[in-house]
């Protein structure tokens, strides 16, 4: 399968797919979705065991065929053309699968010849791959490179697959669930790996159920829920469609409020009042206006909490 | 039996059904053709002592069968004819069977799991062994029925059944004793594996050669033999496995009681130098996976090619009536009277043996699509026609240098026994071993292309059905169009036969032909998960 010229040199996305659906047997794993991640961006990728994170990411890598849509890597379509997509792609699966008989060391070197197998003249530098990031990526992992595959525990091999990746020259990561088995010390050089990588132009798509991870890192977020994209934006545009919360103590007895569209109201305390607000807080400050408020505070809503209403809102439960 | 150690015990042994039911109704049929077979060939007295007088007391054939105490009686040949064969095949189940239930699961961590809960390790231990005994037990009601339907006596049905069933449990205890002490699975199949060619070596020399029948008590294979089934049989020699059973499972025991899970007696480096030979591609890397049991195979093929190519010396047809020469040659094995005629027969048996590689090479690239290696690779930039192409070229070379060692090691030993033959006849030989094998190849990569999961089950079962339609048939007196169903039928026996370039054309053809199906399927599925 040889390189075609066909293919946009500048693309505009470096993630698309378009009512991209894969049926497994009866089950309806993705179902229409469609995405546009642009080059340069840090992407979330956020669901729930069972949503269909993984089935994304192995039609995107072509390893299985969408039932229907199309899934492209920087306007390359992954399924007819995955060698020329993956020249550009790194990839770091949710589980490390690796030859239990090499050591790191050969790992990092047999990943980097299929990458590239031809090697420039001096011998060290392979094309595809930036030993001198990865000989940091090494330390900053702390990282064994002498020891077998078999003898890494999880998270170990986890390391081995990350910075395999990560110091690949590709232009886009894939990374699912990359952090699974890491301590938290380890998660931090993971976070340090991806500022890098968009310092870099790299762009970063990140499946995660980790919602402090994909808040600290992702310029974008889309939540996926049963095979469908059920949100999409950046964390300011999802906090808008979500409640906030304002907290207001008063000067002697709570008052009597009217009610007010898209507020909600609960007691907290002899004279507190805990207010959910869903878009503008323009009415509920102009209705408080008139009585003794000693405090207020407003808060907005963490990614956990855009996150559950998504999952809590309408039939109530996450399901696997 | 306590609760847990029921349950796991019928865990273990459902895990390994698949298997089990496929060697008892191996056994079955094997043990049933035979003596029917045989009655049908040799009806009369005079047939079968004209047959022991010459073809029993061939050397040959001692090697594969064992050695004749009495051929002239139904229940004697059987015992001559099943009892040996099926011995090495229960020494093989012996050895699967424990590994599998004894360090399959540990290796998969699953163990782990087991012993985390509220079980003993004594516990888990005695239930494995329960689910491989149970095993064993299948074996025996197979052969028992096999020789029962046969026409044999039932009494003396059940004691040959017990005979041939009783190398089982001394290889199970083989299998126990190995996988505590290798530290991984493959390794702990490879010493058990080696360890059956080791004993089947000392059965051939006590069988063959002259003054060392004592060998056979150094054995398992050749406590079968002295129990004489239909022979004077000689119940007490049932000790012998028995004792080494006891021995090796409470040596297995003792071992399993002060390691740790998941890893051997036999340490295993953890931490080397990189090695950057061998990573260039996936193929050079899976033969650098494959290389130890690569060096075991061309080991074994050449230790056997070199030993029969010796014993093909003492072959003769001193004495043979044109009749009986004639019986022979209808067993399918050409003339097994000169010492290029039995050669000649023999490599039917390493076409079987190359083969039964191939299908270990198929099982080997489903392994990695199993275990999600697979995915990691593929998720590189490597076309997935090469990565199969690639495993399919590594198997089609190592299957050429099997054959040409089989080739190139018989002529070596029949040489240095003084026998006159040309080594390009004996290249020829080998390299005769290819269409088939190819032909399995290519067949193997579609299974695997179209139906992973059961591939590796329907290699072997292919390779397995065709030689025993092949080695039954001609028996079995079955119509020509039915016998020319399996590859084997249309393999010239060389160095007796002309090469039939034709038929291996054709072989080759079909195999080349399912290879490139295979490989247009393979680019159009998913990708299997564990």
């Amino acid at each position: 399968m040889s390189e075609q010229p066909t293919h946009d040199p500048q693309p505009q996305y470096a993630v698309s797919t378009s009512g991209l659906s894969k049926r497994y047997g009866d089950t309806l794993a993705l179902d229409g979705l469609d995405l546009a991640v642009r080059r340069g961006e840090v992407y979330g990728y956020l669901g729930p065991n069972g949503a269909g994170k993984t089935t994304t990411i192995r039609l995107l890598l072509g390893l299985h065929r969408p039932s229907a849509g199309r899934a492209e890597l920087l306007g390359i379509d992954a399924w007819r053309d995955p060698v020329a997509a993956h020249r550009h792609v790194a990839y770091v699966a949710g589980e490390p699968f690796l030859w239990p008989a090499l050591t790191s060391a050969e790992t990092f070197e047999f990943l980097a010849r299929l990458r590239a197998p031809t090697r420039v003249p001096d011998g060290r530098e392979s094309v595809g791959v930036d030993v001198a990031y990865r000989d940091v990526l090494v330390e900053r992992f702390q990282l064994d490179t002498r020891k077998k595959i078999r003898a890494l525990s999880k998270g170990n091999r986890q390391k081995v697959q990350l910075i395999a990746a990560l110091a690949t020259r590709a232009q886009v990561l894939l990374l699912d669930e990359p952090t699974s088995g890491l301590d938290p010390l380890m998660e931090v050089a993971f976070r340090d790996c991806v500022k890098e990588a968009k310092e870099r132009g790299q762009t970063v798509f990140l499946s995660s159920h980790i919602l402090s991870e994909v808040e600290a890192l992702c310029d974008r977020v889309g939540i996926l829920r049963r095979g469908r994209l059920v949100d999409e934006g950046t964390l300011q545009q999802l906090r808008h469609l979500a409640a906030q919360t304002v907290d207001v103590t008063f000067a002697g007895g709570a008052p009597e409020l009217p009610a007010l569209a898209g507020v909600s109201v609960e007691n907290v305390g002899p004279n507190a009042l805990r207010f959910e607000v869903t878009g503008s807080v323009g009415p509920l400050i102009e209705a408080l206006a008139g009585h003794p408020v000693a405090t207020l505070t407003s808060r907005e809503p963490s990614l956990e909490e855009i996150f559950l209403h998504h999952y809590d809102s309408s039939d109530g439960r996450v399901e696997e | 039996m306590s609760r847990s150690s029921g349950a796991l015990a019928r865990r273990a042994f459902r895990d390994a059904r698949v298997r089990t039911i496929s060697f008892a109704y191996l056994f079955a049929i094997y043990a049933y053709i035979q003596p029917a077979g045989y009655s049908h060939a040799y009806p009369t007295l005079a047939d079968r002592l004209s047959f022991v007088h010459t073809f029993a007391g061939n050397d040959a054939l001692r090697l594969f069968y064992g050695y004749p105490y009495d051929a002239v009686t139904v229940g004697g040949y059987s015992a001559w004819r099943v009892g040996g064969t099926l011995a090495i095949a229960a020494a093989v189940f012996g050895v699967l069977a424990a590994v599998r239930a004894l360090r399959t699961e540990e290796d998969a961590g699953r163990m782990e799991l087991i012993l985390a809960g509220a079980v003993a390790r004594e516990t888990a231990y005695l239930a494995s062994l329960a689910a491989i005994a149970a095993g064993v037990l299948l074996l025996l009601l197979a052969l028992f029925a096999g020789y029962v339907l046969g026409g044999l006596p039932v009494g003396g049905s059940a004691y040959l059944a017990l005979a041939t069933a009783s190398v089982a449990p001394v290889f199970a205890g083989v299998g126990a004793l190995a996988s505590q002490l290798a530290p991984t699975r493959r390794v702990a199949l490879e010493l058990g594996t080696a360890a059956v060619g080791l004993f089947l070596l000392l059965r051939v020399i006590a069988d063959t050669a002259t003054g060392a029948a004592w060998l056979r008590w150094l054995t398992p294979l050749g406590w079968a033999e002295e129990l004489r089934p239909f022979a004077g049989a000689q119940p007490l020699v049932l000790l012998a496995p028995l004792a080494a059973t006891a021995l090796l499972l409470a040596a297995a025991a003792r071992i399993a009681s002060g390691r740790d899970v998941g890893t051997g007696v036999l340490a295993e480096r953890d931490t080397a130098d990189p090695q950057l030979r061998l990573l260039s591609s996936p193929a050079a890397q899976a033969l650098r996976g494959e290389r130890g049991t690569l060096a075991v195979w061309l080991i074994g093929t050449g230790a056997f090619a070199f030993i029969l190519g010796m014993v093909s010396a003492s072959v003769s047809s001193a004495g043979v009536s044109k009749s009986i020469q004639r019986e022979i040659a209808k067993l399918g094995s050409g003339s097994l009277l000169t010492p290029t005629g039995y050669l000649a027969f023999v490599f039917i048996f390493f076409i079987l043996a190359v083969s039964l590689f191939v299908c270990a090479q198929i099982g080997a690239a489903r392994e990695e699509e199993s275990d999600e290696r697979l995915e990691t690779l593929l998720a590189q930039p490597l076309s997935r026609g090469g990565w199969l192409g690639g495993r399919l070229l590594l198997a089609a070379c190592a299957t050429a240098a099997l054959s040409v060692t089989a080739g190139l090691l018989t002529w070596v030993g029949a040489v240095s026994q003084g026998v006159s033959i040309s080594l390009l006849r004996m290249l020829e030989a080998g390299a005769n071993c290819m269409p088939v094998a190819l032909l399995f190849l290519g067949l193997g990569a579609l299974a695997y292309a179209i139906v992973p999961r059961a591939a590796s089950g329907i290699a072997y079962g292919l390779v397995t059905a065709t030689f025993l339609w092949d080695l039954l048939g001609s028996v079995l007196d079955l119509p020509k169009w039915l016998l020319e169903l399996t590859p084997f039928k249309h393999v010239g026996l060389v160095p007796t036969q002309p090469f039939r370039a034709q038929a291996a054309a054709i072989m080759v053809a079909i195999g080349v032909l399912a290879a490139l199906a295979a490989l247009a399927v393979f680019r159009r599925r998913d990708l299997i998960q564990q």
